[in-house]
């Protein structure tokens, strides 16, 4: 008998149908896939499983039990744990705080046993292999220290059933392997995982069986060992997902952009030339300075040495207004912290860049601002019912559309997109990759920040490997493959070389 | 049958959005039928009081609604106010020229809230201490210049500025705060000039969208070239002119300011206004018009209570209690609504 059954589920929210009937079964010790682009109904089941949303229709029943209305605590208690894309930690709690939080150990009088859950929570990180003091402010963790903390405390709390959404979107790739290994040992003492992720070769890496869902249908499931990437791909998005090379390689301009032992916070001497039309690609692991470069390029942070020069002449640095007049934008990661103005409408979050650069006349002519928007919305295939929508409104791939609108809009000539996929569903990915490529042969150049070199692969001129703040290595077009990226952005070779 | 019920339930959606947008209406509607029920006959120029007796109030919380709108707070207004307007007496008396007034309080007003506003955007301190601060400050101010200057500059009183009478000026300024315009109050109509500016900066500028921007998310802001601090400064600075104009007003419509009493608790009036416009106090959302209303559903409260011959020491309780009321109402109803929504 399965651990959790739930058939015939349906939601509406607003008399929209959100899920329609649709079915997942989760076997004792196993790791199921849940798979669909953004907006199938993959959330909006977790959130019904955990008791967020009541369900309009359908029977959930789990390990054995039937349940007809479930609240967050129930599902609590019944072992169901959530372990959220964003992190429901207190920053400025204690790690062994974070874990008892409202269940401490205590005495009669209400005096908490400090030493008590300090030494519980090292067994448990003991058991798990996690290296984290139990003492530690939460705040200063690193991301994928908060995710291991996550699931340290759903585990203490004898979870039979952790949901992980996303996890692994801000781990490198060693942290990943950590995780999986430990999901692996957890799976088998009979714990059971429901996996939401967009990266195919970690759900083929992971998971046992996998359902895939689509517009909030059940499309299928089966076992991972009987299908492929491409075949799950193409349950995810339907009919029109072609695989296909986009890449074409086209004929660069004259030389744009100029760094010169550039340092700045995070990143060494980097010295790299870029010619107009050009689409590159840096890459390397989480804090090896490739996000940091492009930071400073655009005037977050100040540079310590070296100089920037665009069309030969330099920009000054630590000022995001004079990087904006000198045409560069950058699409910041961490969508939600860094470019979504929750308050406003699609039109206003589009246009705000452009309103710093254009000051100077201050009426906000309404008309034509509709016009352009009308026109990006086109142009990017940005599915939006109206312009003054909330940005909330929309899913995140088509969040990130309106904000590459916000820069194409600046008439920039140089583009940066940090880690520009973050999130978004398999087909938004390919058409955001299709956008970048078009983009590029109409004169715009292009620099890509992705831990994901198959994206980079697919459009990048060349790829520029950062290892500890240095950019260790330039690989052309065709070198561009995972293993060859690996071994340089762990800094293998050297290592082979030098040994 | 079914869209018959498509229709009701846009239409449901549609009317709650706007309830839930002009709420301040709604209020300032109810207020008033209260006041019409209360008072024995309600006059035109009864009811054309309310935008002179308003109109302090509502200038000030116009900056109020910039600065809660990037998400920050102006304490110090009141007390501004006091000094402001005191300084202009002063400097009405000493160059008997409206004009001169007028370009005084405003540039004053502007340098008050400029320290505001650069210690608030680029020294980076909490605006709620820096402007508990410079409250203190302000009215210390105004209370030791009225006792320490030469009394013929004060207007001869011991503790109150005055205008002096005899100025050839004085007439035209004094008529200037107590006249009307076919029988609408002149500063009445400054106010509602003065909202519709600022209605206008909000919606249909650029500036205006980058105050709201700032307060929806700074980061946000900043990551698409606002410069944040700037901003800060920049709506410090405008609600110290605001109530360097109300101080203007002040003394015109009295011919003097007394700098214990005068501006005493107008912050907490201004920031009053603010919320029950509709503006939301960690930033980012509302809109300038409900400033307006939310002035004026004030200053009718206190002419119920006088209309009722009530003791006018419960008027602070009544204005507090229907505060709480609107904003709790304001939280509840779309909770209630998403419930009744979610039942059908």
């Amino acid at each position: 008998m399965s651990l959790l059954e739930m058939n015939g589920i349906s939601k509406a929210f607003n008399g929209v149908q959100v899920l329609k009937g649709v079915r997942l079964n989760v076997e004792q010790g196993e790791v199921h896939a849940l798979l669909g682009e953004n907006g199938a109904g993959k959330s909006t089941l977790m959130n019904v499983l955990t008791g967020v949303f009541p369900k309009d229709s359908g029977t959930i029943a789990f390990d054995g039990k039937e349940i007809d209305t479930i609240t967050i605590r129930q599902s609590e208690e019944l072992g169901i744990a959530f372990v959220h894309q964003e992190l429901n930690l207190f920053n400025d709690l204690k790690v062994y705080e974070n874990i008892f939080l409202g269940k401490e150990y205590q005495n009669k009088l209400g005096k908490l046993n400090k030493r008590k859950m300090m030494e519980e929570t090292e067994r448990l990180f003991h058991e798990l292999g996690v290296d984290i003091n139990p003492s530690e402010l939460v705040a200063n963790l690193k991301t994928s220290q908060k995710q291991m903390l996550e699931i340290a405390k759903a585990l203490f709390f004898k979870a039979k059933l952790l949901i992980l959404d996303e996890p692994t979107t801000s781990l490198n790739n060693e942290e990943v392997k950590h995780l999986f290994s430990i999901v692996n040992h957890l799976k088998k003492t009979g714990t059971s995982f429901i996996f939401i992720s967009h990266k195919m070769p970690e759900i083929f890496e992971l998971a046992d069986r996998y359902t895939v869902f689509r517009n909030g249908e059940f499309i299928g499931d089966g076992a991972i060992g009987d299908t492929t990437p491409e075949e799950v791909t193409g349950l995810m998005v339907g009919e029109n997902y072609s695989a296909g090379e986009v890449y074409e390689k086209r004929k660069p301009g004259e030389v744009i952009l100029e760094l010169h032992d550039f340092s700045g916070p995070g990143f060494k001497e980097v010295s790299l030339q870029v010619k107009k039309g050009q689409i590159i690609g840096l890459t390397g692991l989480q804090g090896s300075g490739s996000s940091e470069l492009m930071q400073c390029m655009f005037g977050v942070t100040e540079a310590i040495s070296g100089e920037m020069k665009i069309r030969g002449k330099r920009v000054p640095s630590h000022s995001i207004h004079k990087a904006m007049e000198a045409k560069i934008a950058m699409l910041a990661s961490n969508r939600k912290e860094n470019s979504v103005i929750p308050d406003m409408s699609l039109l206003e979050n589009m246009y705000l860049a452009e309103h710093t650069l254009s000051a100077r006349r201050p009426h906000i002519q309404k008309r034509k601002e509709e016009e352009r928007f009308e026109a990006f919305k086109t142009l990017l295939n940005i599915k939006a019912r109206s312009s003054s929508d909330s940005i909330l409104s929309l899913s995140g791939g088509n969040q990130q559309k309106v904000f590459i609108a916000r820069w194409l809009n600046t008439d920039a000539d140089i583009l940066l997109f940090d880690n520009p996929t973050q999130g978004i569903d398999v087909g938004a990915k390919a058409e955001i990759y299709k956008l970048i490529l078009e983009m590029a042969k109409k004169g715009k150049t292009i620099l890509i920040n992705t831990l994901e070199i198959p994206e980079i692969q697919k459009v990048a001129d060349f790829c520029a490997v950062f290892y500890n703040g240095r950019m260790i290595k330039i690989l052309e077009h065709d070198e561009i493959n995972d293993t060859t990226v690996m071994l340089y952005s762990t800094n293998a070779v050297n290592q082979e070389i030098g040994g | 049958m079914k869209a018959g019920e498509k229709k009701n339930g846009i239409s449901f959606g549609v009317l709650s959005k706007w309830c839930g947008e002009f709420s301040f209406i709604i209020v300032f509607v109810l207020i008033f039928l209260v006041y019409a029920l209360t008072s024995n006959g309600l006059t035109w120029s009864g009811t054309m009081n309310i935008f002179r007796h308003s109109a302090v109030v509502g200038i000030i919380g116009l900056g109020m609604g910039l600065v809660c709108m990037t998400g920050e707070i102006d304490l110090s207004v009141g007390s501004m106010l006091a000094l402001n307007s005191g300084l202009s007496v002063i400097m009405f008396n000493i160059t008997d020229h409206i004009l001169m007034t007028l370009l005084f309080a405003l540039l004053f007003g502007a340098a008050c809230g400029l320290i505001n506003g650069l210690l608030v955007g680029y020294i980076k301190m909490p605006a709620f201490i820096v402007t508990l601060a410079t409250m203190l400050i302000f009215r210390s101010f105004a209370q030791y210049i009225c006792q320490h200057i030469d009394k013929a500059l004060a207007g001869g009183g011991s503790s109150v500025y005055r205008m002096i009478k005899e100025l050839s000026s004085y007439q035209p300024f004094y008529g200037l705060g107590n006249g009307k315009v076919l029988t609408v109050p002149i500063v009445g109509l400054i106010l509602i000039l003065m909202t519709a500016l600022f209605v206008y900066i909000t919606t249909s500028t650029k500036y205006g969208k980058k105050v709201y921007a700032v307060g929806s998310n700074a980061k946000g802001a900043q990551m698409a070239g606002i410069n944040v601090s700037l901003m800060k400064v920049s709506v410090f600075v405008l609600a110290g002119i605001l109530t360097g104009l109300a101080s203007f007003l002040w003394v015109a419509m009295n011919a003097s300011s007394d700098p214990a009493t005068t501006g005493s608790s107008y912050e907490m009036y201004a920031i009053a206004a603010v919320v029950l416009g509709g503006i939301s106090m960690s930033g980012g959302k509302g809109k300038c018009l409900g400033i307006l209303f939310g002035a004026m559903s004030y200053t009718i409260i206190d002419k119920i209570i006088v209309a009722l011959k009530m003791d006018s020491l419960i008027n602070d309780a009544i204005k507090g209690i229907i505060l709480i009321l609107v904003i709790v109402v304001q939280i509840i109803g779309p909770r209630i609504k998403e419930r009744l929504t979610r039942h059908n």
